[in-house]
């Protein structure tokens, strides 16, 4: 084991190797941080450029990029108030109103920080405990898949902002959403009105970039003149108090190793990733907080949860393909296909057949989220820039990179008129005051619930088998629990107002 | 970037020249749609194949991923692009399958078939479960308990395809599951949530090895390399020939010199050496078929899959 471990350190310790990975990530933190562009998109375009190098040398690459991608979709999170990538979504909600509470320095850092240490905790959790993980992640079914959607379906409850019956109101616009289109199972087109452009559906990445970059683009534009920010939200001294935030973010231990358990519990279990775990570690770091109605206003908590959250996946992303071959996600499976074609098989005896290489993407992982933190530490000067870009040039820039970044996830041109249409829908229901993340979720979550509830049916003609596998009654449990405290604590709150102001009602 | 840069110059270049000469094609970049998302069988081995076209023409062959809808979208696109052999693209048996149960219009013949570049072998694979450990008990086992027998396919694609093969030619029934993509379909006869499902030696070689899983039968004339004791079907009983097969096509209309020149240009890309190793490497067998051969084999194909349409349109 010590030989297999030293020949991997060997390879990845290597010059041209390092180089190639500070490239990476570089590449996977811009990447990300620019909204519309993906950190799969990145890792396709380095797909090819790994086909002439050596199989450790082109995955370590690959994973440099990967962990920068989860990280540096935060930067326009907490600057923009737009998720860079669809794993930043909570990072918005308490990372923008700290940067524009005049902290952004201190809002880059501490995602920084707890993305650099959700990446560590999930390496180890990988190193440690791949095998055994899987081997559980491998045996849950579509009951279970099933009534895990069903419990983080009840964390809209969490995202609701202002008024309940509006979040859910938008929770269920996103189901509906996800309806348009070729059904999950068996491509048949559903409400396409014999279109083309409602044929592929509607893309998650397009809603979701329409949801939050077009309406908050807009807003910005509204907002020019009657708020007099002349553009620069930002204070002209900053600070970023690096080492301080660290130990900032080390005082919140349970939050960041709770957010990140999230983290790789959701990446270990192939179908949704980071797109989840943020919003569910959010979810819960509110619920357990003695003070949940700071949440939404700039908390570190929030912060911290949402980053250690997505990064945290990437490690648990990790666990299905290296114990057993099974990719998690589509980044997975690229990885996987740059090992393969090397002639590596990937599968349940990548370990013991290739152990150098197994021990040399740890080491790679532990590198990268180092090399992540380097560069992101020294860098976000540069990124703090950006808010001191007048908005009449930051405002058309993101826009272009939203509409290019949209077109080139599937290069189709019939996106670009769903993307406008979605951006005029978030756009509206952000001036009604409509919260948009549970909208979001209910995109994400539509199709996963119901591929999953008719592959049960479809493998057991027997809905009580829901609630006689132990672990998909938990989760069930789990869902009714979630339900009844999200009730009690909205009577909760709404008893308190009415006791401050009599007069006013609660909504 | 710099692949960008040699792009863009590229089709300046082409602009200047004006309508290229069959003789000398391919004179700026071809663009290669690959209908499906990337990561995936068809995406990893056309990029091999774009990879050793740019070499042996000299020219970019950059790959454009455009899923959606069973690999239709970036077909119909594909379908209006001009036919001056500068756009081309990939089909497998999944689009005479779409077309068979309606899902769209286009069919192999909406296309020119250029060359069958790439064939992968599928195996009949089993779960390790306490009815069955060989093709035969699993079929003992099936016409005893119709419908009992779990197999996991993508619904209405060539997974579901071959099953009902393999139905019809053993008059045995099993009950669907919908899974999406060989990894996943995988994991639920690991896990134990299907009984039997079509895998290949890289998604499944591993947990043969391991004994998770059995290979029961393949779906080939011969025995493979990579798995000298798995039988074949036709040493079973019933000569089924189950392989998910990838070929390049032209938009309809093309003229013929410019096809048969890219035709000559594949055919040197599947003799690269590299190139076979690499796409035997991610699983699947490098072969080429020319136009002739390709459209006959996909003819052929066509009966059998219109004879089985009903079956797979449930």
């Amino acid at each position: 084991m010590l030989d297999a471990f030293l020949a991997g350190a060997h390879q990845v310790f290597a010059f041209d190797t390092l180089i190639y990975m500070l490239i990476g990530s570089v590449a996977g933190i811009v990447a990300a941080a620019i909204p519309g562009f993906t950190v799969t998109m990145a890792i396709i375009l380095t797909l090819p450029l790994t086909f002439a190098m050596d199989p450790l040398q082109g995955v370590s690459v690959m994973l440099s990029v990967y962990v920068g991608g989860y990280t540096g979709g935060l930067i326009s999170a907490a600057l923009l108030g737009i998720p860079g990538t669809p794993s930043s979504v909570a990072t918005t909600f308490d990372a923008y109103p700290m940067a524009r509470g005049g902290e952004p320095g201190r809002a880059l850092s501490l995602g920084v920080w707890s993305s650099f240490f959700g990446t560590i905790i999930s390496t180890i959790i990988l190193i440690v405990a791949a095998p055994p993980l899987a081997l559980i992640a491998v045996k849950l079914g579509p009951w279970e898949y099933f009534s895990l959607i069903v419990f983080a379906l009840t964390i809209v409850a969490s995202l609701v902002g202002n008024s309940l019956m509006r979040g859910l109101i938008a929770g269920v616009i996103g189901l509906g959403l996800a309806t348009v289109g070729p059904d999950p199972m068996m491509g048949r087109p559903r409400l396409t009105f014999d279109s083309d452009i409602l044929m592929p559906g509607l893309p998650f990445l397009i809603v979701l970039i329409g949801i939050f970059a077009i309406s908050q683009l807009m807003g910005e534009v509204e907002d020019d003149g009657k708020s007099e920010t002349k553009g620069a939200l930002i204070p002209d001294v900053i600070e970023f108090k690096t080492w301080a935030v660290m130990r900032e973010v080390l005082m919140h231990p349970v939050n960041l190793i709770r957010s990140s358990l999230i983290g790789v519990f959701i990446g270990a279990l192939p179908g949704a990733g980071g797109s989840i775990a943020n919003l569910l570690a959010y979810d819960q770091a509110k619920r357990s907080s003695k003070t949940p109605e700071e949440f939404g206003k700039g908390t570190p908590d929030g912060v911290i949860a949402s980053e250690a959250g997505n990064s945290a996946t990437a490690g648990g992303g990790l666990i299905p393909m290296i114990a057993l071959g099974i990719p998690g996600s589509a980044v997975d499976a690229i990885l996987m296909a740059a090992l393969m074609v090397h002639g590596i098989s990937v599968g349940p005896r990548l370990i013991m057949d290739n152990a150098d290489l197994a021990y040399g993407m740890f080491i790679a992982m532990i590198v990268a989220s180092l090399m992540m933190l380097v560069v992101c530490v020294l860098s976000m000067r540069l990124f703090l820039r950006v808010t001191d870009i007048p908005k009449q040039f930051i405002v058309p820039t993101v826009m272009i990179c939203c509409v290019i970044g949209a077109f080139a996830l599937n290069n189709r041109v019939t996106d670009l008129y769903l993307l406008g249409a979605i951006g005029l829908v978030g756009y509206g229901l952000k001036s009604l005051d409509y919260p948009l993340a549970p909208l979001v979720l209910g995109v994400i979550l539509g199709p996963i619930a119901e591929t999953n509830l008719r592959r049960a049916l479809m493998s057991e003609g027997d809905w009580t088998v829901f609630f006689t596998r132990p672990i998909s009654a938990v989760l069930l449990a789990a869902a009714l629990l979630s339900v009844i405290f999200s009730i009690r604590s909205v009577l909760k709150m709404r008893k308190k107002n009415r006791a401050v102001t009599d007069e006013q009602d609660g909504d | 970037m710099f692949r960008k840069i040699a792009v863009a110059a590229g089709l300046m270049a082409a602009a200047i020249a004006g309508p290229a000469q069959a003789q000398d094609y391919p004179t700026k970049p071809i663009e290669f749609i690959v209908p499906w998302g990337p990561g995936g069988g068809s995406d990893t081995q056309m990029r091999l194949v774009a990879q050793g076209l740019a070499e042996e023409t000299g020219q970019a062959v950059p790959v454009i991923n455009m899923p959606g809808v069973g690999g239709n979208v970036g077909l119909a696109e594909f379908a209006k692009r001009p036919a001056d052999g500068y756009t081309i693209s990939q089909i497998h048996e999944g689009l005479l399958i779409s077309n068979g149960t309606g899902i769209t219009d286009l069919n192999w013949d909406s296309f020119m078939p250029i060359a069958l570049v790439t064939s992968s072998p599928q195996y009949l694979t089993l779960s390790k479960n306490d009815n069955f450990s060989t093709f035969e008990e699993m079929v003992a086992y099936a016409k005893d308990h119709p419908g009992a027998v779990r197999a996991g396919v993508t619904l209405a694609g060539v997974p579901h395809l071959h099953m009902a093969m393999i139905e019809d030619a053993f008059g045995i029934q099993f009950s669907y599951v919908g899974y999406e993509g060989t990894g996943q379909r995988i994991r639920a006869l690991v896990g134990g949530n299907i009984d039997v499902a079509i895998g290949d030696v890289s998604s499944a070689g591993q947990f043969v090895e391991n004994g998770d899983l059995i290979f029961a039968a393949v779906g080939m004339p011969e025995r493979t390399a990579e798995e000298p004791d798995v039988r074949t079907f036709k040493e079973l009983g019933q000569d089924l020939d189950l392989a998910v097969t990838r070929g390049v096509v032209l938009p309809k209309g093309t003229p013929q010199d410019v096809a048969d020149a890219l035709e000559a240009h594949l055919e040197k890309v599947m003799q690269n050496e590299d190139v076979r190793t690499k796409i035997k490497n991610v699983g699947s067998e490098p072969v080429f078929l020319g136009q002739d051969a390709y459209k006959a084999y996909l003819g052929k194909l066509s009966d059998t899959v219109n004879r089985l349409v009903g079956k797979l349109a449930g």
